[in-house]
């Protein structure tokens, strides 16, 4: 029977970032809603429904729209500031 | 003097001392790129090692798109897997640096639909000292240096950055490039600059730039005049589904010696080439489908201002971003190397030991 022999895993382990959100929420009643569009086709449409589903039926009172100019690259740190100074919470766009 | 960050070092644990057991585990953890593995051993890892000044410990880059933390440890490990000489190590430090600067884009390449592969060009005297091929057949097999050093950064790009396919790796189909794309650069065929000096670093100083590549292109033409030479190569460029024509883009091409020596003789400079190409590539905006011109409007309005149907879109925002190498031996062919679109390759200087 073979032996043993010390190996090494080529793998590393990924970024750990203690995911908590600045403020938390008990509903979206009266909260202000944002959306990153990442400029794949349609996502405006689903954008615009869901907007219209938050305020008429959620109680949200404002929902902000942002395109980025492509899913391939991050947001624009004005847009990330302003969305984040705005949104009680923010959804973004990714993939198709 | 900055203190360099400190990585975890690898994790490390025992094994059968057997070939194919040994490929088993490695295949089973999805370690691997298909292809049968050189097992990581401590003296395999060391002999490695002791090919750079570096720290084992240093954190060389975080790879997107899980941020695993490179050491150098983990890349002599995937050195090693890949079946490297250990005197390749520290083009691969140098590599991985340059996949994790932000100009490459490295989290979009990693986790895109797109079959984009990082390629490595070699400049400088690296590429005699460890035998990298720069002519006959320079992105096919056979050469070792080529094969191992670019197959061991798509290890480090899955195992540290944890792109596995089908999971964080979203490529469609991918392309046989993620296996190994790499090749040196024929500095003494280039009637020009090459390309590290181009690019602002001493002809004797050895650089790796990496690519976001899509894929090569042959062109074969058996043309001997130098602006019918451009006309051909401009056509083959414009392709309406492209993600340069949409995001504005950083297009490459592979002259052959042959091509190249024919665009000096007529005159051109690498700069003229570059100008010359911009302009004859310019696409009509309506060859585009429907649903893609409405992404071209949403990315390159801010660069072009209004787009309409008979918009000539540039491939690259400026004649400078399409970028040139001389590599390849004899022969009538030249390669067009489309780029992902938003990427732009990136330079580090190699550094070696002595």
């Amino acid at each position: 029977m073979a032996g043993t022999v010390t190996l090494f895993d080529p793998t590393a382990p990924g970024r750990v970032e203690s995911a908590q959100t600045s403020r938390s929420m008990s509903g979206l009643a009266g909260g202000v809603v944002g959306f990153i569009d990442n400029a794949k086709p349609n996502f405006n449409h689903l954008v615009d429904d869901l907007a219209e589903l938050l305020m008429s039926r959620y109680g949200v009172v404002r929902v902000i729209k942002r395109r980025k100019k492509a899913a391939s690259v991050p947001a624009p740190e004005p847009m990330l500031r302003e969305i984040a100074d705005e949104c009680d919470l923010v959804i973004t766009g990714s993939g198709d | 003097m900055n203190a360099i960050p400190a990585a975890p070092g690898a994790a490390r644990f025992e094994a059968p001392d057997d070939f194919d057991a040994i490929n088993r585990i490695y295949r089973e953890r999805r370690w691997g790129d298909g292809l049968p593995i050189v097992p990581p051993t401590v003296e395999r890892v060391e002999r490695m090692l002791a090919q750079t000044r570096r720290a084992r410990g240093d954190l060389v880059a975080r790879i997107a798109p899980g941020y695993g933390a490179a050491s150098v440890e983990h890349i002599a490990v995937n050195a090693v897997l890949a079946g490297c000489d250990p005197e390749y190590l520290p083009l691969l430090i140098a590599a991985t640096e340059a996949v994790a600067d932000p100009r490459f884009n490295l989290q979009a390449i990693q986790a895109t639909t797109n079959p984009v592969a990082a390629w490595i060009i070699v400049n400088g005297p690296a590429a005699q000292r460890l035998d990298i091929n720069s002519t006959f057949n320079c992105l096919g097999q056979g050469a070792w240096a080529n094969a191992t050093v670019g197959r061991a950064l798509r290890l480090i790009l899955q195992n540290i950055g944890g792109a596995l396919p089908g999971e964080m790796d979203r490529a469609t189909q991918g392309q046989p490039g993620k296996f190994t794309f790499c090749c040196a650069e024929n500095e003494a065929e280039n009637p020009w600059q090459p390309l590290h000096v181009e690019r602002g670093f001493a002809a004797d100083c050895s650089t790796v730039t990496v690519v976001g590549a899509e894929g090569t292109m042959n062109m074969n033409t058996h043309s001997k005049d130098a602006e019918e030479l451009l006309r051909v190569i401009a056509e083959t460029m414009m392709h309406p589904p492209s993600n340069e024509y949409c995001h504005s883009g950083e297009p490459w091409l592979i002259l052959g010696p042959e091509h190249a020596e024919i665009l000096s003789g007529g005159g051109f400079t690498k700069g003229e080439v570059k100008q010359r190409l911009w302009q004859l590539s310019k696409m009509p905006a309506q060859r585009m489908s429907v649903k893609d011109l409405l992404r071209v409007k949403e990315s390159r309005t801010e660069e072009l201002g209004e787009i309409l149907p008979d918009t000539l879109l540039p491939i690259a925002l400026r004649p400078e971003d399409i970028q040139i190498i001389v590599a390849g031996g004899p022969g009538t062919h030249s390669v067009y190397v489309p780029s992902f679109g938003n990427t732009y390759a990136v330079t580090r200087e190699v550094e070696f030991q002595a």
